[in-house]
């Protein structure tokens, strides 16, 4: 705050510099240690120090060696793409309707969305369990796709109707006037507009499916359709007493790539996304 | 409600709406049967497997699917795939203690005719009783275990004999500035109630009746309350003792913090790793308490089949062979597990790689279950929560709170912690 | 989308709203009530279709004796359940344990965010790597932050348990609670900071510019001008997180798993559904979580009012 209207000396330079390190160590610091333990060797695994002092690509070698991993990264990616697809093309179509047409119960669905937004997923899980287990929907990935679905709606209408608030009014208007039916104008003039703030609920939409470990962990029981946070907390190692930690880094460094790849180039984007819709995922 | 979960509603909703998912649903091979066997990661468990593939001669053909290292974590996923009617699961290696509560629920074959009086002939009574429920078999022991109250004989001369005799011991040395300190396992799981379990048993006394149904802690249960007590409170006890399990305690015995360990015979191998400690690292019986023999809880794996099977012949079966005289010294000499088929323990191999396997023998047929009851996973829950942390037991009020804490798991209507 | 606000309330805007006829429904009319309703329709189903029946089924379920290791027994017994979940020790444990979470996490996180998002907005140098940085926590999978703040405090293992001597704080009540909150506060505070600094955003220069020249000082400016207009954004900020700590599971379940009486809510329902199979007690505690989340929810948008999320497009009714 006190650099309002001040003059950019080097010392606050300096000072900013130190406050960003401080800030970026914090961000960093569990994660580079997860990355550093991901690369010890299994001698070198329990010495407790930050950076390893043999490097080794050993436990990435085991996770990739047995299905354990690789199969449940394909059920993560999988799961995490078909339930983000579905949920943003209902979302869009939601959002179109509740920022640029009038009808009644629409009130009804914001605030439904707003419920669910809020809602204790744990609250969901015995019923689901339930249901899913005599409509024989447990351990596929229908059955962790519809919840991811369901919890991600809210996040992709809150966010894409704040994008679509933000789109030329006036555009749409002209294309009616056109000729072009509601319908028309929503694909071929506000849809384009859109596909930015689409393509950032995408994105948030993603990471909560990526993310979500108690609906994994509570309607999965095989690799069929475990996801790989659930795998994580599941790996055997390979033996009785041996601790898989080092398995467990290397897993989770990869399925950490996909987040540093999204921060890295979509960075302005989704800080957008998450501020305008104000939602959490 | 749920009286008939046979029927499925054809996954209609899901299906449809994501088809192609379907696509990567994994199915087994048609090219012959396939016996699926879930069992914790035990190292050379894989050689049994291939044997017993060898035996089938492609008859079946066993797949060893790994569960995971935490007794806990084994039951979670079994019992929830068992829940779902889940059919690809054919052979189960349930922990002991497992056998009631699956049977109660109608998810184990019972083991009748032929196979059964294979199971029994030449196995050892406690584990055969681990696998029975309400006179019924339906498991077959594969390995067993025993603790045993391994010392350091640079330290100790004459291993103690009784429980107030090891605290002695450890103490005196612990004033001398020794490193005579008692390791066992005293966080809040399982361990911690097959401790309890054996003081209890070791006294006379009982914690859940005959029947599984009523919570009994009599008064000799409560004095192995005190006794808990006096352990977790002694000067010579790990100060890491209610977070300790079992390799914490091994860890904390091969660093050179420890003189008395109480432990699974495993310790045995993993010492061999380091020469100088190995050669002072001895074995006792368990020290008793109340009686002059301590009555030791047994531990260990037994193979059930799965009610779900496609295949129950071959699952029967593939459960003979891998539980055969012939692969449990493999498994005895490999991964240290013990044998439940008293035979096995005599074969000439064995005394080399399990020079102590007469105390372990000695000790399993005094042994002692755990109670057998459906609702052991909440009872057991319940025990290790009361007990913790050990140091602070007061006997008394601890036993009137685990009795009545139990009653509740029992009836299952009470809280799990 | 405030289309439909503006109507109400009739504010003056730019869009070019048509006044609402009184007289009948034109077919344009019709035909966009229709579209609105198809458009809807399929993200309105999924959700109600997901947890519209499973709430009630967690009712019935709520007032049954349902446990999957004794089919034979199920039987009605309307509100034992709750009695006995609401006379549970363990139950009023996780409920304080989620509580006091909730509230200490929240308020640290309050302060640390708005430290954070005043850091991202006034920076001088370098506020690209600062905002790129901190949505690292923001999108890192949960586990596997928890699996690193685990192994961190394993000792021998780790560098933090190596640097404060050793001990195992995980297996005790409060130092484990502590670093639950630690992890929850990492990972969750630059969300935090991003939601304050859309608010910060709102904040006119010229008005702060004003105030100094006045002579108020930073701290002033800061109380009396920068927080009153952010307040709206402070309040959104603080219900979703007070709603998602308290939801709190991922970081328990791998941190302790709920031992040692750290079960928060969430953690205790999972363990007597999952580990337990009794889904008569679980989908009791579910209804009670559900109920306890509306309090709360229910609570702050009454005291905020129109400054609750949605309320700018059509949540205010």
């Amino acid at each position: 705050m006190a650099g309002i209207g001040g003059a950019e000396t080097t010392g606050k330079k300096v000072g900013w510099g130190l406050l960003n390190a401080v800030v970026v160590i914090y961000a960093l610091l569990p994660v580079l240690w997860i990355v550093s333990l991901s690369f010890k060797s299994s001698a070198t695994l329990a010495d407790g120090n930050f950076i390893p002092r043999e490097w080794s690509l050993e436990n990435y070698r085991n996770i990739f060696s047995t299905s354990e991993f690789t199969r449940a990264l394909i059920n993560s990616i999988g799961i995490a793409l078909i339930a983000t697809a579905i949920a943003v093309v209902f979302g869009t179509m939601a959002a179109y309707a509740i920022a640029r047409l009038d009808f009644p119960g629409k009130n009804l669905l914001v605030g439904v969305s707003l419920l669910i937004a809020m809602f204790p997923q744990v609250s969901l899980v015995s019923p689901l369990f339930e249901i899913e287990r005599s409509l024989g929907l447990f351990d596929t990935w229908p059955g962790l796709i519809l919840p991811y679905i369901t919890f991600a709606l809210p996040l992709a209408i809150y966010t894409l109707s704040a994008f679509f608030r933000e789109i030329p009014w006036e555009l749409e208007k002209a294309a009616k006037m056109d000729g072009a039916t509601p319908g028309q104008a929503f694909r071929r003039v506000i849809a384009p507009l859109a596909a930015p703030g689409v393509f950032t609920t995408a994105i948030l939409v993603f990471i909560f499916c990526w993310n979500d470990f108690l609906f994994a962990i509570s309607l999965t029981s095989t690799e069929q359709s475990r996801t790989v946070p659930v795998a994580l907390s599941f790996f055997t190692g390979s033996s009785q007493f041996e601790d898989p930690a080092g398995s467990i880094a290397a897993a989770a460094v990869v399925i950490t790539i996909p987040i540093i790849l999204f921060v890295l180039f979509f960075q302005r984007r989704i800080v957008a996304g998450l501020t305008s819709g104000a939602v959490k995922g | 409600m749920g009286a008939n979960r046979r029927h499925r509603l054809a996954a209609g909703v899901g299906v449809a709406l994501l088809a192609a998912s379907t696509v990567t649903a994994c199915g087994s091979s048609d090219d012959g049967i396939t016996v699926n066997v879930y069992k914790y990661p035990q190292e050379n468990f894989q050689a049994i497997v291939d044997n017993c593939n060898a035996k089938a001669a492609g008859r079946y053909k066993i797949v060893y699917n790994k569960l995971p290292r935490e007794a806990d974590g084994q039951r979670e996923q079994m019992v929830r795939r068992l829940a779902a009617e889940d059919d690809s699961m054919d052979v189960l290696g349930l922990d002991v203690t497992w056998t009631a509560e699956l049977a109660e629920a109608g998810w184990l074959k019972e083991f009748t005719g032929s196979v059964k009086s294979q199971v029994e002939s030449g196995t050892l009574r406690t584990p055969l009783e681990t696998a029975t429920y309400e006179g019924k078999l339906y498991a077959a022991p594969d390995n067993t275990n025993v603790q045993l109250l391994w010392y350091r004989s640079d330290l100790v001369p004459k291993a103690p004999t009784t429980w107030d005799e090891m605290i002695t011991m450890a103490e005196d040395l612990v004033a001398q500035g020794k490193p005579g300190r008692i390791v066992g396992q005293g966080k809040q799981y399982e361990g911690l109630v097959v401790l309890y379990n054996t003081l209890v048993n070791s006294n006379g006394g009982k914690i859940i009746d005959e029947s599984g149904t009523k919570a009994v802690v009599d008064d000799k249960a409560v004095e192995a309350l005190a006794a808990l007590k006096k352990l977790a409170t002694s000067k010579a006890i790990d100060p890491s003792f209610s977070n300790a399990a079992e390799d914490n305690a091994r860890l904390a015995m091969e660093n050179g913090n420890a003189a008395f360990q109480l432990n699974w015979p495993y310790v045995y191998a993993a010492a061999q790793k380091k020469p100088d400690f190995a050669k002072n690292f001895k074995w006792a019986p368990y020290p008793a308490f109340g009686g002059d023999k301590s009555k030791v809880t047994v531990g260990g794996i037994n193979f059930a089949v799965s009610a779900y099977t496609r295949h129950p012949d071959e699952s029967f079966d593939a459960v003979l062979c891998l539980r055969s005289a012939e692969n449990q010294k493999l498994a005895a000499l490999k991964d240290g597990v013990p044998p439940t088929i008293e035979a096995v323990y005599d074969e000439p191999e064995m005394a080399e790689a399990y020079p102590m396997r007469d105390t372990i023998k000695e000790t399993l047929k005094n042994a002692s279950v755990r109670p057998r009851t459906p609702a052991y996973q909440n009872a057991s829950t319940v025990i290790a929560t009361v007990l913790s942390p050990p140091a602070s037991i007061d006997p008394k009020a601890t036993g009137d709170r685990l009795r009545q804490e139990l009653q509740d798991a029992l009836d299952s209507k009470g809280v799990l912690p | 989308m405030s289309h439909a606000t503006a109507e109400k309330t009739g504010a003056a805007t730019a869009e070019p709203v048509a006044p609402k006829k009184k007289v009948a429904l034109s077919e344009g009319k019709k035909a966009e009530r229709r579209l609105g309703w198809l458009l809807c329709a399929p993200a309105a189903l999924t959700m109600v279709a997901v947890t519209g029946w499973p709430i009630l089924y967690s009712l019935l379920l709520s007032m049954q004796k349902f446990d999957l290791k004794f089919p034979d027994r199920t039987e009605w017994v309307w509100f034992d359940n709750y009695v006995a979940v609401l006379s549970s020790p363990y139950w009023w444990n996780a409920v304080w344990v989620t509580v006091v979470l909730t509230v200490v996490t929240v308020a640290i996180e309050l302060v640390l965010g708005m430290s954070l998002a005043l850091i991202m907005h006034r920076a001088l140098v370098g506020r690209g790597i600062v905002r790129t940085t901190t949505l690292i926590p923001y999108g890192i999978v949960t586990v596997v932050a928890a699996f690193s703040w685990r192994f961190a405090w394993t000792p021998g293992t780790g560098y933090l348990a190596e640097a404060l001597g050793g001990e195992p704080v995980l297996t005790e009540k409060i130092p484990a609670l502590m670093v639950v909150g630690l992890a929850e506060i990492w990972k969750t505070t630059p969300f935090m900071a991003l939601l304050l600094m859309a608010g910060l955003a709102l904040v006119p220069d010229d008005l702060l510019k004003a105030a100094a020249m006045d002579g108020a000082s930073g701290w002033q400016r800061f109380i009396k001008i920068t927080v009153p207009i952010m307040k709206p954004a402070i309040l959104v900020a603080l219900l979703f997180r007070t709603l998602d700590a308290f939801r709190i599971f991922d970081n328990l379940f791998v941190l302790t798993a709920g031992s040692q009486g750290t079960s928060s809510v969430s953690m205790l329902t999972y363990n007597n559904l999952i580990k337990g199979l009794n889904l008569g007690i679980g989908s009791t505690m579910s209804v009670l979580i559900f109920i306890m989340v509306a309090i709360i929810a229910f609570v702050f948008i009454k005291l905020f009012g129109t400054a609750a999320p949605g309320s700018d497009d059509g949540g205010k009714r």
